[in-house]
């Protein structure tokens, strides 16, 4: 595959149910080999965008490229070279969880067993279960199952850790993720959606933030890391009156100042300098906290 | 093999997992010819991206810090850099220029900089000798 052409490409997006506005000029480019988040609080509409990248829903303006191709047009094709994994799962109740990986399995041109009975073991699932005796996290579990043997090029999880308790939640999605990447390290790109951020902070190299349906912030994560951080300045007395307008935001507490940088906290940190703080400290923001941080009014 | 990644300390996450392998291999937590953790178990225990593990790991090849031996995996070379002096020493000055400029900032005079790195050398030493 040529590496030039970006895996997801959206332009302009837009997307309404009926009257009510969904996603709003939305722009996204994932390039291929990356692990992709879209972080977003519920009906900040990344649902709805995955949706239309998987002709599920029709963008009522804008374009949507997977692999170069339109979606719509090249439905089948598209799909062939995708596994995604909906917000809610849904099997057949009376097949087991053996029957059921057949059946995904049989819509597919390629299935790697090893690593179907390797996260079978791993996730200590029971292959004659029925469907409907299996917890959410276990169904969860058989569909992340079913979305990495095929060995496609892209994978789309919608929302895979919410709703299951935290046990569960640990180190599950790692495994698959791991799992999937190990088949073609570098190649196989990955788009997440998710409001649980600190679980993804070490597997997300890129992310974007949607809010009202609307791009509001994208960056690759360790560039994140180093422009947002939190400034902290105590002083002997009360904080001088600065300049400190290149801060995103500035909270005083008694003899404290907080800030929050978006860049140029180095040159915040020598304007604190001058006054002689008691103790000056800098730490970069995690991903969740430059979440809060880009939604705040 | 115990790494810690903290996120709130800004730097690359690759990075991290570079330095910390380097001052190991330094410390003699971690011995020539010892084998290190293969990328994908790494990457799990550490809840990262099997990429920046592999990033990391690429890293610490081409400088030399450790060698892939095909199928069998990875190991910490016997002998170290393959740098030439000034490279190395070039590397080096880029290193020392912040905590100098740090010292500056924090008021501890130059003699007291020079004693203090001279300690840490001798610290290390001690913790060398007692994985040996």
């Amino acid at each position: 595959m040529s590496t030039s052409v970006p895996a997801i490409e959206i332009e302009h997006l837009q997307y309404a149910y009926g009257r009510a506005e969904a996603v709003h000029d939305m722009n996204l480019r994932v390039q291929s080999g990356r692990c992709y988040g879209l972080f977003g609080r519920n009906g900040a509409g990344k649902t709805t965008t995955m949706k239309c990248l998987l002709n599920l829903l029709r963008p009522r303006s804008g374009s949507v490229r997977v692999f170069g191709m339109d979606p719509n047009k090249q439905e089948v094709e598209v799909k062939r070279r995708l596994a995604y994994v909906p917000d809610q799962v849904a099997f057949y109740p009376w097949m087991s969880v053996r029957e059921t990986l057949d059946y995904l399995a049989s819509f597919r041109a390629n299935w790697n067993r090893k690593t179907e009975a390797d996260l079978i073991e791993r996730f200590r699932l029971d292959p004659s279960a029925r469907a409907d005796s299996l917890s959410k996290g276990q169904r969860t579990q058989v569909a992340l199952i079913a979305a990495v043997c095929p060995e496609t090029e892209l994978l789309i999880l919608d929302e895979p850790t919410s709703g299951l308790d935290p046990i569960v939640r640990r180190e599950f999605i790692e495994t698959v993720i791991g799992a999937y990447q190990e088949g073609d390290p570098g190649n196989r790109t990955i788009l997440v959606s998710t409001h649980l951020i600190s679980e993804f902070e070490g597997l997300i190299d890129e992310f974007t933030i949607m809010d009202a349906g609307r791009n509001v912030l994208t960056r690759d994560a360790d560039q994140a890391r180093d422009r947002y951080q939190k400034i902290r300045a105590r002083f002997a007395g009360t904080p001088p009156n600065l300049d400190l307008s290149a801060a995103m935001s500035v909270r005083r507490d008694g003899r404290e100042l907080e800030l929050i940088a978006n860049g140029g906290s180095a040159d915040l940190m020598k304007r604190l300098e001058q006054h002689h703080p008691e103790s000056l400290t800098v730490e970069a923001l995690t991903l969740e906290e430059i979440f809060v941080a880009a939604l705040q009014p | 093999m115990r790494l810690h990644i903290n996120f709130k300390s800004g730097k690359p996450v690759y990075l991290q997992v570079v330095d910390q392998i380097k001052s190991m291999a330094a410390s003699g937590a971690l011995r020539p010819g010892e084998s290190l953790p293969s990328i994908r178990p790494l990457a799990e225990d550490l809840r990262l991206n099997r990429n920046t593990v592999a990033k990391a790991y690429a890293e610490l090849e081409s400088l030399g810090v450790i060698e892939t031996v095909p199928g069998k995996g990875c190991f910490l070379k016997t002998n170290q850099s393959p740098l030439r002096k000034e490279v190395r020493r070039k590397l080096l000055i880029e290193e020392i220029d912040p905590l100098i400029v740090q010292a500056h900032h924090l008021q501890v005079p130059d003699e007291e900089f020079i004693e203090l790195i001279q300690d840490r050398i001798e610290a290390l030493a001690e913790k060398r000798k007692d994985f040996a």
